[in-house]
């Protein structure tokens, strides 16, 4: 007799793919009407019909080191043209979901933040943590007549807080792609590739979202996400001044200079192309929904941290602009709790997708596996 | 006896239909066919080959026929339509409209009015592949083996050059429509299928090239009494057809379109694999499935036979994108070879989308105690109703099982009328 392949089934997987916002995987007949559809998939061994199966079967393994589900740009193509309704978009965004908890440790936040019975929770931390801080500054209630953000929270108390915040999502991040990036190579044996060229192709794919752009049925993503991606570089910038303006020319905070200047520019547009974008993917998300479903609450987390910043940041200028302290400071201490949780789950929310999804790609022509087209069948008759 | 005088109607001609009237009238029964089209036979007469046995359709139909002709208990009406059922089990009162055929039982199929007539029409027959004259008759065995005058297109007394060419008096262009009353113990629903509108599978590009067809318009193509003569070729210019894919489930099991399995797709693709074979042996032939469905021995027989054939590759996986190449014609169909592991991009001459069946019974004015499922189809009534549903117009299927349907659904109309008497 042959040798049996035994397999073994991990029910838990199947279940939290399930419990994650893939509840309609079990729908799969394996048609692979969706790997045909995907613009974004390779040719060989393409996503996301094999996932369905190994997902449905509880084939955990397959998913160590597997960048396909990172591929994915939940274009939803495939659930658009999928004929069960088994939308293969949002199992592969729920697998991605149990990626992340496999490389972003401790594990257990990456649960805390899926939780939706924690959703209090996950504000109530960074809000009591700021509130903590400040408050042991005495700084936490202003009563200066002049409204200026720095008597909330000085300079000093926003770096001592939001750089180590940062850092600490950073290299969560990083060494979570360390361990995905070991455990990619080993399942595709590769060795050795061209990292550097690896490198600047993808960043090159990232910053051009080229591929995103090739999305079918909701090519209007493309737009949402690259108004986001690039709001928030125009308001890193604008950050990075801030920093330059009072760390290094002590100048002090808010600048007395008008509207016409680099940090203030870098700012006014940051804000408006977060709020364009915001707005779109939320309108994008509920135009869709019929045809490619509304997404996860992991999904609605994301664009709810990112809304609120967004919605924040402008009313507390505006407040501030206006002298409404009432307003502009409680606002303004809202704001600072989203941004805090955006650093702090960076590697444990969806977000997380900024180093796996840029591991995948860069590993994708790493291992020159992007190259590997379509076989084309002639069907000349030699006669 | 007096309960034989009520009758069985048969709502459709088709091959369930026919089979239908003929077993419930050699049993004795009086039954009355209700057909819409001009002719009886229904999709089976345009049919080039029946699956397994590959024999004509003609030589199944042609008997039938005979046994309609001559049976004096069966009644038929061509061109006619249910306009209301009323009553109930043993006793319903069906009201049907008889539209006019212009053309009486003095025709002889001369052909003399279709040369006389001067307007041409895409002849549907064919989908519209070749052109028929307003004054036709569909094919060479049509039953009744009369020409129709095609109300929408023909204009009527203005022209009249059909009447003036028809030396046996045959023709009446003042004809109006009737209405007949008929009252019917039990009712036979046989009212069959339509192929599923390719146009709303996007993805499949059925529209943007004349050689992307369904599987329906291949039996014509490879008919000999179709619009090329039985000459598979490629519709956009008659070029011959060296490679074909069959794309399985073209809009069926898939809950945006049919959400249901149509049965007869799968063994229809690998027959028409072999009218392509066996005309150009040097052609290749793919069928790309999500399974293939042949339940039996006789057609799982069917399959290994085709499978012995290496110019026919059979791949798992479901096509998604069909499209021309615009510098040699050619179809390329896309698919993911699932047992391969990886994309394939295919050229052929001719792509056929294994389109499935959509019932039509739902087009009718039916009762209360006819109920209709979310696909379509009729749900099999409780005990006490007289009406019965039979072949597509209960559940998709081929020809052998709606026959077999068919003869069940004659006994239980029998019933009906026997119980009720």
């Amino acid at each position: 007799m042959a040798e049996a392949t035994v397999i073994k089934p991990d029910l838990d997987f199947v279940k939290g793919v399930m419990a994650a916002g893939g509840e309609s995987l079990k729908k799969c007949y394996q048609c692979a009407t969706c790997s045909v559809v995907c613009n974004v998939t390779p040719g060989k061994n393409p996503f996301p019909r094999k996932e369905m199966i190994w997902a449905q079967w509880g084939l955990k393994e397959k998913f160590v080191g597997n960048p396909d589900v990172w591929l994915c740009h939940q274009c939803n193509d495939c659930t658009a043209y999928c004929p069960r309704g088994a939308k293969p978009g949002e199992v592969l965004g729920a697998i991605r979901k149990q990626t992340i908890k496999e490389y972003s440790s401790p594990s257990f936040l990456v649960n805390m933040v899926n939780n939706k019975g924690l959703i209090w929770l996950i504000f109530l931390l960074p809000a009591i943590l700021l509130g903590v801080i400040l408050s042991a500054d005495g700084t936490l209630i202003p009563n200066e007549e002049e409204i200026k953000f720095s008597y909330l929270a000085s300079t000093l108390q926003i770096q001592l807080i939001f750089v180590p915040a940062f850092m600490f999502g950073a290299i969560i991040g990083i060494l979570g792609v360390i361990k995905f990036w070991g455990d990619m190579k080993k399942a595709a044996g590769v060795r050795s590739g061209n990292l550097g060229g690896s490198i600047s192709a993808a960043a090159q794919e990232i910053l051009s979202h080229s591929k995103f752009k090739t999305c079918g049925v909701s090519k209007d993503r493309f737009t949402s996400h690259f108004l986001v991606f690039y709001s928030f570089v125009m308001l890193g910038i604008a950050t990075a001044l801030g920093v330059l303006y009072i760390d290094i020319l002590h100048m002090e905070s808010p600048f007395s200079f008008g509207y016409g200047t680099p940090v203030k520019i870098f700012g006014l547009i940051g804000a408006i192309g977060l709020l364009l974008g915001v707005v779109l993917m939320i309108s994008n998300r509920f135009k869709n929904a019929e045809k490619v479903g509304i997404g996860s609450y992991f999904d609605w987390l994301l664009i709810t941290i990112i809304g609120v910043i967004m919605a924040t940041g402008i009313l507390s200028w505006g407040t501030r602009v206006m002298e409404i302290g009432g307003i502009a400071y409680p606002v303004y201490f809202i704001h600072l709790v989203f941004v805090l949780s955006l650093f702090i789950y960076l590697p444990f929310s969806k977000l997380a997708h900024m180093f796996y999804r840029g591991a995948a790609i860069c590993f994708n022509k790493y291992s020159g596996r992007e190259a590997e087209a379509a076989v084309q069948i002639k069907t000349e008759v030699i006669s | 006896m007096a309960d034989q005088d009520k009758c069985i109607l048969v709502v459709g001609g088709g091959i369930s239909g026919l089979t239908t009237a003929v077993e419930a009238a050699e049993a004795g029964y009086n039954a009355v066919i209700v057909e819409k089209s001009p002719y009886l036979g229904g999709r089976v007469s345009r049919m080039n080959k029946y699956f397994p046995k590959l024999c004509p359709p003609n030589c199944g139909l042609e008997i039938n026929f005979r046994r309609v002709k001559f049976n004096p208990r069966i009644t038929y009406y061509t061109l006619a339509q249910i306009e209301r059922i009323e009553g109930k089990a043993g006793n319903y009162n069906v009201s049907v409209q008889l539209n006019p055929r212009y053309v009486n039982d003095k025709c002889v199929a001369c052909n003399a009015c279709a040369e006389a007539c001067p307007v041409e029409v895409p002849n549907d027959v064919n989908a519209g592949l070749d052109k028929r004259k307003a004054a036709y008759i569909a094919t060479e065995q049509s039953f009744p083996f009369k020409y129709t005058i095609d109300d929408a297109s023909c204009k009527k007394s203005s022209c009249n050059k059909c009447a003036e060419a028809c030396k046996y008096d045959a023709i009446d262009l003042n004809m109006k429509p009737e209405v007949v009353e008929i009252n019917a113990g039990a009712i036979v629903l046989a009212t069959g299928w339509k192929p599923y509108d390719a146009s709303k599978i996007d993805n499949l590009g059925f529209g943007k090239s004349p050689n992307i067809i369904t599987n329906v318009v291949m039996e014509r193509l490879a008919s000999g009494n179709g619009p090329t003569k039985g000459k598979i070729t490629r519709p956009s210019d008659g070029k011959e057809v060296k490679s074909v894919a069959f794309v399985q489930c073209a809009g069926s099991r898939d809950e945006n379109h049919l959400a249901f399995c149509s049965a007869v797709c799968c063994m229809a693709s690998l027959k028409q694999a072999t009218y392509v074979r066996d005309q150009y042996p040097d052609s290749k032939a793919y069928m790309f499935y999500i399974d293939v469905r042949t339940p039996g021995t006789s057609y799982e027989r069917f399959l290994n036979k085709i499978k012995e054939d290496k110019n026919i590759s059979l791949i798992k996986g479901k096509v998604a994108k069909v499209e021309e190449d615009s510098a040699t014609g050619k179809i390329i169909v896309e698919a993911e070879d699932i047992l391969a592991g990886g994309k394939v991009r295919v050229a052929v001459d001719l792509c056929v989308l294994a389109t499935g069946m959509e019932p039509t019974v739902g087009e009718l004015k039916l009762p209360d105690e006819v109920k209709i499922s979310k696909n379509g189809f009729v749900i099999p009534g409780k005990d006490g109703s007289g009406i019965y549903a039979v072949g597509c117009a209960k559940s998709p299927a081929d020809v052998s099982r709606s026959v077999q349907e068919a003869t069940g659904a004659a006994l239980k109309a029998i019933q009906t009328i026997r119980r009720n008497s």
